[in-house]
């Protein structure tokens, strides 16, 4: 495998070419779990905040989160999926994240 | 309590009762999750579902880099939220009521942010240091009295919390 933009070649198996590939574009999904604290107004507010979500759906999601126990807020790529979860967690909401098959 | 728009990027926190300062003048050392493990996992949880399809080395090593680099983080923002309220709240005064004394003091609308962090993490600590119940606005009278100050107190953080919301950071 070369790596682009380099004249670096490294050797690498196939087998370990997919996995490496597979971690880089598998997407991930950030998750919102209720838990009895966070007061309903903060979690829509912050969720407006972070995402821009419209007061319609940021409420729709703190409402799944209060009923269904967790919410996904967000999904796409792992290295965005992290910084979401570190500024939910800033905010003490209940955020963490998982990759989707 | 009130909160009053100054119109100076402050807002007035007034007609405090004395039960009401006391209450947040206990508002920093009661963040402080030391000497409660549940406390301290809910306030810097893994960043991984419980749920993840995810092999035990992966997980590891995504818990690890997550406690080495981004729970300090998490912590330093923590700490300072708890420094600015504290201040805010040294600057409290006494302003006589008809019936009784009252506190008053200045949040600037800039600190907002900071009081609802101090406020949210000293709430999510007092519920798992008196395990409270997970139910809104439950104030029995607990036989424990330690319990029943704890609920009050979270109640409180949670009105003035609901306060800042909707009159300082909401947005319509």
């Amino acid at each position: 495998m070369l790596i682009e933009g380099s004249n670096v070649e490294i050797e690498t198996s196939p087998v370990a070419e997919v996995e490496v590939l597979d971690q880089v574009t598998q997407p991930w999904q950030v998750m919102i779990l209720n838990d009895p604290v966070n007061l309903m107004s903060f979690v829509t507010l912050i969720l407006r905040r972070i995402f821009g979500y419209s007061e319609e759906k940021a409420t729709d999601l703190m409402l799944e989160v209060h009923h269904e126990g967790s919410a996904i807020v967000w999904t796409g790529e792992r290295e965005k999926a992290e910084l979401y979860v570190q500024q939910l967690q800033t905010h003490q909401l209940y955020a963490v994240m998982e990759p989707i098959d | 309590m009130e909160l009053i728009n100054n119109d100076d990027d402050t807002w007035t926190l007034s007609k405090v009762s004395e039960l009401e300062h006391l209450m947040l003048s206990r508002l920093p050392e009661s963040a402080d999750s030391t000497g409660c493990e549940e406390a301290g996992n809910r306030l810097f949880p893994s960043p991984i579902s419980p749920e993840a399809d995810l092999d035990n080395e992966k997980k590891s090593s995504a818990d690890s880099d997550w406690k080495e680099y981004i729970e300090p983080e998490l912590r330093v923002e923590f700490m300072d939220s708890l420094k600015i309220v504290a201040d805010d709240l040294g600057k409290a005064q006494i302003a006589k009521d008809e019936e009784a004394n009252c506190y008053e003091f200045n949040i600037p609308t800039a600190h907002a942010d900071h009081w609802c962090s101090a406020l949210n993490q000293a709430r999510i600590v007092i519920h798992y240091r008196y395990d409270l119940p997970d139910e809104d606005g439950v104030l029995d009278m607990d036989p424990n009295p330690e319990k029943w100050m704890a609920t009050l107190q979270s109640e409180i953080y949670g009105t003035l919390m609901e306060f800042l919301i909707k009159k300082v950071l909401w947005v319509a």
